[in-house]
């Protein structure tokens, strides 16, 4: 597994013993941030989430106990784990902190290289604790056969289809691929991406997946295999659901018919799609128009057809394969990943090339889940 | 995370504050400005000319405040973009819901 920096703010009035700690803390391999106050440490939280806070009691204007009351009032960081840093061994106060849900308590002349192994324990047993919380719901997801990826690719007369998806930090999220096969002739591909990172995001892909899933049966049922018309369901079904309020997400539907050998394309608010031509051995955007789904009652859904030759490529993708980290911070940059996949195509790679020479050896660069889906135009000599 | 720049009759101009509109603080950011909107009742500025990266749970924040906006009948109106944050807007046909603008004296002309 990954391992991280782990970032601590550590409040305390005292400059010289904050100096210190942090000293101790830095080269104990901590990203350290410092606050001489309460109301300066809020402030900082505003902006940045450490791993655990370790607070002073005895501060002017706001106190330990006061500090951590305002931490408790905010869900973005109640919990986060905090100990309080104390020059008294006092019962009754610690009664009052552990009231208030701190993790520990930590005397102040305490060795510093023992505040730091303590600091560092607990980290260490809180991540581990949510790792195993995780665990546990994977499985349990698994047990009840609910996946947002699906295990294989389908088979579609006249085309190969193939796909990678990386979940961000290895925590499932809210990319979600389908493949649905409504007749033998009709394959619906789905990609859709809800806005927002881990857990949170991948409860919520079910929800849109479900309604995709219906609104492809029930047109099917009616004769209606339109991908703009599916999308327009989808998107009214999603407009008027309560628990969906706020959430909003991206979808590429793709429907291939095997008969006529012709690809549909609906998107909402989806990135342009890649189409590769052998013939010009060229990279061309395929956008569509549609907006995000959630985001209005109409939204604007229309569909076209793409025709792909023989050895053409069409590429459906999700923002985190053209974000990254880059040297000074984090970047989105569409035209780079166009530009770095295109001579990966010119030398006719597969895609199990690309996954391993391209999409795969730059994952540490990586800022959000990645999912691309491949749809390949066999050639009638092959 | 934002800053009043300017608390004008009829609209508040503000900025965002970090480099990086992500999902760390993409929550903080909506309630502040969900705030600022339910008490001061007045369209919003805001003001990007920091920001050098944002994600989607970002952008998700944004869409949900001009959603809040829209129901009070009120405007969000966005300046100041980076190349790459407008270029992503642009791909995502988020043009098409928000007002954005090159900067602050453009924006107040449409208001």
């Amino acid at each position: 597994m990954t391992t991280f920096t782990k970032k601590i703010l550590l409040v305390d009035d005292n400059q010289l013993f904050l100096k210190m700690l942090s000293y101790a803390f830095k080269n104990a391999g901590f990203d350290c941030i410092t606050a001489e106050s309460g109301a300066d440490a809020l402030n900082i939280l505003k902006t940045e989430i450490p791993d655990a806070v370790l607070s002073d009691y005895e501060m002017p204007w706001m106190n330990g106990l006061e500090f951590r009351e305002e931490l408790l009032a905010d869900a973005a960081l109640k919990d986060i784990p905090f100990i309080f840093l104390t020059h008294i061994s006092d019962n009754e106060l610690m009664v009052k902190g552990l009231g208030l849900q701190a993790v520990d308590y930590v005397l102040k002349d305490t060795p510093v290289n023992v505040i730091v192994s303590k600091l560092n324990n607990i980290i260490y047993t809180v991540q581990k604790q949510q790792e195993l919380s995780k665990n546990e719901l994977k499985k349990a997801a698994e047990a009840l056969n609910v996946r947002s990826i699906p295990q294989s690719v389908p088979h579609v007369k006249g085309f190969a289809i193939d796909f990678w998806h990386q979940p961000y930090q290895d925590i499932p999220g809210g990319d979600f691929i389908d493949f649905i096969q409504a007749d033998e002739r009709r394959t619906f591909i789905v990609l859709g991406d809800i806005m927002g990172k881990k857990w949170m995001a991948w409860f919520f892909t079910f929800s849109f997946l479900s309604y995709v899933r219906a609104a492809v049966r029930f047109g099917a049922l009616s004769g209606d295999y339109s991908v703009a018309s599916i999308l327009r369901k989808v998107n009214e079904v999603i407009c008027l659901d309560d628990v969906l309020k706020d959430i909003l997400s991206s979808l590429s539907l793709i429907l291939i018919d095997n008969e006529t050998q012709q690809i549909s394309y609906s998107g909402a608010g989806d990135l342009p799609l890649l189409y590769y031509r052998e013939k010009t051995r060229q990279l061309k955007q395929v956008a569509s128009d549609g907006l995000l789904l959630g985001l209005f009652p109409d939204g604007r859904y229309t569909e076209q057809n793409i025709h792909l030759e023989d050895n053409d490529r069409l590429f459906i993708f999700t923002d985190g394969m053209t974000d990254f980290s880059a040297g000074n911070g984090k970047k989105s940059d569409y035209n780079q990943f166009m530009n770095n996949l295109e001579p990966f195509l010119t030398h006719n790679q597969s895609f199990k090339a690309l996954e391993q020479e391209y999409f795969a050896s730059s994952t540490s660069e990586k800022v959000d889940d990645c999912s691309i889906i491949q749809i390949y135009k066999v050639s009638r000599y092959d | 995370m934002i800053k009043i720049i300017k608390d004008a009759p009829g609209h508040l101009l503000i900025e965002i504050e970090v480099t990086e509109a992500n999902l760390d603080n993409a929550e903080v950011f909506k309630s502040q400005v969900v705030e600022l909107l339910d008490r001061n009742k007045k369209n919003i500025v805001i003001d990007f000319n920091r920001v050098e990266y944002i994600d989607s749970s970002f952008l998700g924040a944004l869409v949900a405040i001009l959603k809040h906006a829209m129901a009070q009948k009120l405007e969000v109106i966005l300046t100041g973009m980076k190349r790459d944050v407008h270029d992503l807007l642009l791909l995502i046909r988020l043009d098409k819901v928000f007002k954005i603008y090159g900067n602050y004296d453009e924006a107040i002309i449409a208001l």
